[in-house]
């Protein structure tokens, strides 16, 4: 195959893998931190806070990512100035960061509470029957384990996230997908190889992670 | 639960990893071998193919003056051209099924017989003509930028530090890399997000002047954009249609001739782009050399 | 002046689940040292009873003071008041992901804020008493259910809590391990804790209650000694549950 040879065409291709790799760090990152911020106040005995993590999950589980990528471009940056760099692929990185970010959180927080719910009440109560508060039943006995048997599912999660990272080449980031574009365009004559090359690589990275999380998830797993 | 724990292990991981790969392999060594099917079109070209009094033409949908689908069908200087190919070749425009194309996809469609022919701001170069055949140019644009009214922008040289947007993978956006890096280039699916972004966000769209003309004469934009009207480059649009095609090829040329001298090429060009302020194009004989040889 | 009040009282409680009744007007106390079994066919009110001393259910009407206080409705002072109060459950409700020795030192670091070291000695000591002393870096899931029920009991006394409340201890387990648990219980009694057991085994009640509380249908029918109440029930209620028990 020649697409490689050139050595222009290896390095596009090497930074847009560069690229769908620091966006889904950095995004895996934020959401899981938001996301857990989150579930606390899915589970939480306030009903305000109920109601903002309710609110969330609703508004951007249920929103198509491409418009909230687009928004953050359109509106965030172009319509309200918000401005992380001046150097525009910087900027467009961290616009689709936070759009990544919003959109995971909503994912992470609802598997983290299912994984909640997945800790028999049984053991709550008697965690409020020692004494403890709520923060500490949550902190000490929940979380830890809703946490583990959310591995599994936080592998999905993150899985789709990658895959997700290229949406943000809608707004300018050149990740993966918009170098495939850029290659077909110029290699007309060899679609389904440089097609081929592209999933292939996900499907090489992807594979083993979800074998990784699966296997996590069994040796985390809490015995019941 | 118990403690049964099963063990997917190293092996199957490396299975799929292996089958990915040999997978990836084959697909690439089989593929470079030139494709010679064309369903659509089938062994007799064009010409064979318009006796049925049907043709699939593919053309761009989002480009406003030269290609756009609007709720009464596609509309624009390249749907016009189209038709004029069409009725030449003795197709009439009811027999005429429109299918949507994307830069990218434009080579794949005539490789594969989706589409007998593409009239899409479609521009000859070298590595495109070692896939399909051009018939053309029709029309030669060049690249400019579209700035804010306000703006004293005159060429991409005063941009040095600003944003200038483009479509990813297109020949504008890599040219605008290559030639001018100095200007921040910020890259979307397509231009109509980028005419959206002039106002809040970019600092000029940079493509081929005809789109651009386009854009710029739409209802909502009249006014608030213009032209440097310095164009620096050249794109020679042609009509794509199969590699192997030559007399098809060759009679488009004809048809473009013909039309050229009793009124229909320039009144394809008038009917559509005339509000934009571009001139229309003359036609130029001479240059209708893309076709291949054998 | 404290000596003369009792530990636990439950003074006129009524508690609904949306249209059902499920205790009606009840008042009860428990004195200091004194061992109180809960009797009565299923759905009776008895483990409500039993779970709204501390509050794991609450109350639509009436009062319930522990040790002279009225139980707090949330927050910390409800936190500090089931620290008082030990519980053991039908399901022994161990955590999980902790070892049988975390379990027993969480409450005591976390809630008493005892150091480590000192809670760790405590537990070993708890946990030789009941005899799983042994097990200490095991999981709940690989201990059987009857050793899993004496570390909860472990866990519970760890607190250092001024009374115990089982809620159907032995329920959850298979025969041959009814013993070792209610020979835990039997030493507590012995020792003077304060305990509210809501139980099937009749031996226990007979052999170490102070007192046995009746109820049916959400009512407290009668109370007496063990020994007026298995050989002399007053209503018909009793009369009925005690024949259907012992007759098997």
């Amino acid at each position: 195959m020649d697409i490689l040879s050139d050595s222009a065409d290896m390095s596009a291709y090497v930074d847009g893998f560069m690229w769908v790799l620091r966006l889904t760090i950095t995004s895996a990152i934020a959401s899981f931190i938001l996301g857990v911020i989150l579930a606390g106040f899915r589970v939480s005995p306030i009903p305000v806070l109920r109601g903002i993590g309710f609110l969330w999950v609703s508004a951007f589980r249920n929103t198509p990512l491409t418009l909230i990528i687009f928004f953050c471009y359109f509106a965030l940056y172009s319509t309200f100035g918000l401005k992380f760099s001046g150097n525009i692929t910087i900027n467009n990185f961290w616009l689709g960061v936070v759009g990544l970010s919003v959109y995971t959180a909503s994912f992470v927080c609802e598997a983290i509470r299912s994984g909640i719910n997945s800790v028999p009440v049984g053991q709550v109560e008697a965690a409020r029957a020692l004494g403890l508060t709520f923060m500490q039943v949550l902190r000490l006995v929940i979380l830890p384990q809703a946490i583990r048997s959310t591995i599994g599912p936080m592998g999905s999660v993150l899985i789709a996230l990658a895959k997700n990272t290229t949406i943000v080449g809608t707004i300018g980031v050149i990740e993966a997908s918009s170098v495939m574009k850029g290659l077909i365009n110029d290699h007309g004559d060899q679609v389904i190889p440089i097609f081929v090359l592209f999933a292939g690589t996900f499907a090489v990275v992807l594979i083993p992670t979800g074998y990784l999380f699966g296997w996590l998830s069994n040796r985390y797993e809490v015995k019941r | 639960m118990d403690s049964s724990r099963r063990h997917p292990g190293i092996v199957a991981v490396a299975v799929v990893v292996l089958v990915a790969v040999l997978g990836f392999v084959s697909a690439c060594s089989s593929s470079s071998s030139d494709s010679t099917q064309s369903a659509a079109t089938g062994d007799g070209g064009i010409i064979a193919k318009a006796k049925t009094g049907k043709l699939i033409i593919g053309v761009k949908a989002d480009q406003p003056g030269l290609s756009l689908l609007t709720p009464d069908g596609y509309e624009g200087y390249d749907i016009n051209i189209a038709k004029i190919i069409a009725a030449g070749l003795g197709v009439r425009p009811e027999g005429i099924e429109w299918k949507t194309t994307v830069s990218i996809n434009r080579e794949p469609f005539i490789e594969t017989g989706v589409v007998d022919l593409v009239v899409a701001t479609y521009t000859i170069n070298d590595a495109r003509k070692k896939v399909v055949a051009f018939a053309g140019p029709y029309y030669t644009a060049g690249q400019d930028l579209l700035v804010r009214a306000d703006s004293t922008i005159t060429g991409p040289e005063d941009m040095a530090g600003l944003i200038a947007c483009s479509v990813t993978g297109s020949a504008s956006a890599l040219r605008m890399q290559k030639d001018f890096p100095d200007v921040q280039l910020q890259l979307f699916d397509s231009y109509s997000k980028c005419v959206t972004a002039l106002s809040g966000g970019v600092d000029a769209v940079t493509t081929d002047s005809i789109i651009l003309a386009g854009y710029a004469a739409q209802p909502h934009n009249v006014g608030k954009f213009k032209l440097t009207g310095r164009e620096f480059s050249r794109e020679p649009y042609g009509i794509g249609l199969a590699k192997q095609d030559v007399a098809g090829c060759n009679r488009i040329n004809e048809i473009l001739v013909a039309s050229a001298a009793d009124g229909t090429y320039d009144a394809a060009f008038v009917e559509s782009l005339g509000p934009s302020g571009l001139k229309p194009p003359v036609l130029d004989p001479a240059q209708l050399t893309n076709c291949p040889t054998s | 002046m404290a000596e003369q009040q009792a530990l636990i009282e439950i003074d006129h409680v009524n508690k609904w689940f949306g249209e059902l009744h499920v205790l009606k007007d009840i008042t009860l106390n428990i004195e200091r040292g004194e061992v109180v079994v809960l009797l009565g066919p299923s759905g009776s009110g008895k483990s409500t009873l039993c779970r709204s001393i501390n509050r794991l259910e609450t109350i639509n009407d009436g009062e319930i003071r522990f040790d002279g206080q009225p139980l707090p409705a949330e927050g910390r002072s409800l936190a500090k008041l089931r620290a008082d109060v030990g519980m053991v459950f039908q399901s022994f409700n161990l955590f999980a992901h902790k070892t049988i020795l975390e379990n027993v030192t969480l409450g005591p670091i976390k809630v008493r804020k005892d150091k480590p070291a000192a809670a760790k000695e405590q537990a070993m000591a708890l946990l030789k008493r009941v005899g799983i002393d042994s097990q200490a870096n095991k999981y709940p899931a690989q201990l059987s259910g009857g050793q899993q029920q004496r570390v909860a009991i472990a866990r519970a006394l760890a607190m250092r809590p001024k009374a115990m409340l089982f809620d159907e201890p032995t329920s959850a387990l298979d025969p041959e391990m009814v013993g070792e648990v209610l020979d835990v219980m039997v030493s507590l009694a012995e020792e003077g804790m304060t305990m509210v057991c809501v139980t099937h085994e009749m031996g226990f009640a007979r052999s170490v209650a102070n007192r046995v509380a009746f109820l049916a249908d959400g009512q407290l029918v009668e109370q007496a000694t063990p020994e007026e109440f298995f050989a002399d029930p007053k209503s018909d209620r009793a009369r009925d549950f005690l024949a259907k028990i012992l007759t098997h």
